[in-house]
């Protein structure tokens, strides 16, 4: 009982600075930023804030019945961030486990290679992505020239606005994103004991098979979790599309984070813009939900 | 016969390798692309980026400067004040970095080593943390600052410590079961026996723990550094004049007049070399660190 009560004030001792810091950036905001979608509140009476009505779902309403088409944009960036993620998660996913196969083998300069890999990883987003930007204008980027060297295309094609857009932030996600995912697994690939790519020999069963009935499942616990999180650290893309295409919502690939910035931050609406971020954290908390579930009914079997 | 199946299963093999290499050089110089091109134009002309022009020969863009030039470099301050945004971000990047350092080495300690109420409702907590997005919070945080700022005087906006206080707080998660995993691996003999010795609870975690778990300290400081090196959302609405990032910073090469691609290449570079220092020199920590905080069941 002693002992009990105090390792209590000692975890409280310890843990008091994470939680403080957890109360006072995550828990607290959110929970105002829940409150706040339900109050007219914008610039005029940001400071009396404690007298801002009440206003029911009205936010919600106005998103689809103001003239400026807030909520049509947001909708169709909430298209936007799913068909991303549709393309990047398992286009990435599928570099990453390759890479990490070829990795897999002992070879000369394997750990320099393993090295270079990680430089997308740790290469500052905003470097990176200011890059491929300047990889894709349209006249005076190199991938027109490219294409155009090889005969593929005549007209320049213009990357960065309209229907493009997306393809490509598409292509420069997936370069940054896939060796952490490689590395992951690479990880994971080591610790696959020998003896059951032996007996799977022995049973003469083709790369293929072996792939198939060893490999993947063996990496399925990783690949789990890192599709898990990447199918939610999805929905906070930002700076890739903050970069790129810039902070203009009327673009074609505009995302969530962008919407609601703009709408907030832009044209000072916080009502909308925490009603917008409202829907954004429900349809988060339900991926989780799902994601956790799953898992729940995956371990009970 | 037999001969024949050695003969031509070495030649498979043989056919395989060079296969194997070519697929390694294929990964690396993807990897490597948009590298040379950031390099290659941060040593070009102004005027050769500007009239490059893939339908006219002799201007296509090319990976080669036609006349390199250090004049990117040597202008980095000139139209935009890079130096000031790199002070910035050193400051909140290393303030960022030694706070969630003791700060996640505290809370993993008690996770890993001791039984507490609410320790489970704690942990599901810090998981469920990472999953918000920063969007779904940063509307009620900037009024949040403003209101404190109103009543109690206290400037958060544009301050180094409003942002190192935001980027410690979206490191912790990450950074605390990262941690825990480098404790659990610590054997809990060692602080029970010093525990029975009379050593008291801060003297064990600096005399006994530190020292062992330097490998993970690193890994979470670099794990932490790079976060708020990269940070752009909350950077974009709670920087000012006095602490914008490099992050923001880089943008302002291009504006709607003018598009100095060569000043943001050469800006580009020098921005990417603390990191790189930090991970080449690290790298193995890094990468423990990397899979020890993301592959947990």
């Amino acid at each position: 009982m002693k002992i009990t009560r105090l390792n209590n004030r000692a975890a409280a001792f310890l843990i008091g600075p994470a939680l403080t810091a957890m109360f006072v950036v995550h828990l607290i905001p959110i929970f105002f930023g829940i409150i706040m979608a339900f109050l007219r509140i914008d610039v005029s009476n940001l400071s009396d804030f404690p007298r801002v009505p009440f206003i029911g779902f009205d936010n919600f309403k106005y998103l689809f019945t103001d003239g400026s088409g807030v909520g049509q944009r947001f909708l169709s960036s909430i298209g936007n961030v799913l068909i991303y993620g549709l393309v990047t998660i398992p286009v990435g996913y599928v570099i990453a486990l390759a890479v990490a196969m070829l990795l897999n083998r002992e070879f000369k300069g394997r750990t320099i290679v393993r090295g270079l890999i990680l430089l997308p990883y740790i290469t500052p987003d905003a470097v990176m992505y200011n890059v491929w930007r300047f990889i894709f204008q349209s006249r005076v980027g190199i991938v027109n020239s490219i294409l155009s060297g090889l005969g593929l295309i005549r007209e320049p094609i213009i990357w960065l606005v309209g229907d493009n857009a997306l393809i490509a932030v598409i292509v420069a996600s997936i370069w940054k994103g896939w060796p952490f995912t490689s590395l992951m697994l690479l990880a994971a690939l080591q610790t696959i004991p020998q003896d059951l790519y032996e007996a799977a020999r022995l049973d003469n069963a083709s790369w293929f098979q072996r792939l198939r009935y060893v490999t993947l499942p063996m990496l399925w616990p990783v690949s789990r979790t890192l599709l898990m999180l990447s199918v939610i650290w999805n929905f906070h893309a930002f700076n890739q599309f903050y970069v790129m295409l810039g902070a203009d919502t009327a673009s074609k690939a505009a995302v969530p984070s962008v919407v609601i910035l703009r709408e907030a931050f832009g044209t000072l609406h916080f009502g909308s813009g925490s009603a917008m971020a409202v829907i954004m954290l429900a349809i988060i908390l339900l991926l989780t939900a799902i994601a956790v579930f799953t898992k729940r009914e995956r371990s009970v079997e | 016969m037999n001969f024949n199946i050695v003969k031509r299963r070495r030649a498979n093999s043989k056919f395989w390798n060079v296969l194997f290499v070519a697929a390694i050089i294929l990964v690396v110089a993807s990897v490597l692309f948009p590298y040379l091109w950031m390099i290659s134009g941060s040593f070009k002309r102004t005027i050769e980026i500007q009239s490059a022009d893939y339908t006219k020969p002799g201007q296509e863009p090319s990976l080669i400067p036609r006349q390199p030039t250090l004049e990117n470099y040597q202008r980095i301050n000139r139209t935009v004040p890079m130096l000031r945004y790199l002070r910035n971000s050193l400051i909140i990047s290393i303030g960022t970095m030694i706070l969630a350092v003791f700060i996640s080495l505290f809370a993993a300690y008690a996770l890993s080593r001791l039984e507490f109420r609410f320790k489970r409702l704690y942990e599901l907590t810090i998981y469920s943390t990472q999953m918000f997005p920063g969007i779904a919070f940063l509307i009620p945080y900037f009024i949040l600052f403003t209101a404190i700022t109103r009543l109690t005087g206290i400037k958060l906006k544009d301050t180094y410590y409003g942002l190192i206080l935001t980027y410690t707080s979206f490191a912790l998660p990450f950074c605390i079961l990262m941690m825990k995993s480098y404790l659990d691996s610590i054997p809990k003999s060692l602080d029970e026996q010093a525990l029975v010795d009379g050593c008291k609870r801060p003297a064990i975690i600096f005399r006994i723990i530190l020292p062992l778990v330097k490998p993970g300290l690193v890994s979470v400081g670099i794990f932490a550094f790079i976060m708020a090196w990269n940070e752009m959302l909350f950077a974009s609405v709670l920087t000012g004049r006095d602490t914008k990032t490099v992050s923001l910073g880089l943008m302002e090469y291009i504006t709607t007049n003018q598009a100095r691609w060569g000043g943001m290449m050469a800006a580009c570079i020098v921005v990417s070399i603390p990191v790189l220092i930090l991970f080449t020199t690290l790298q193995k920590q890094i990468i423990d660190g990397l899979i020890k905080g993301a592959v947990k069941e």
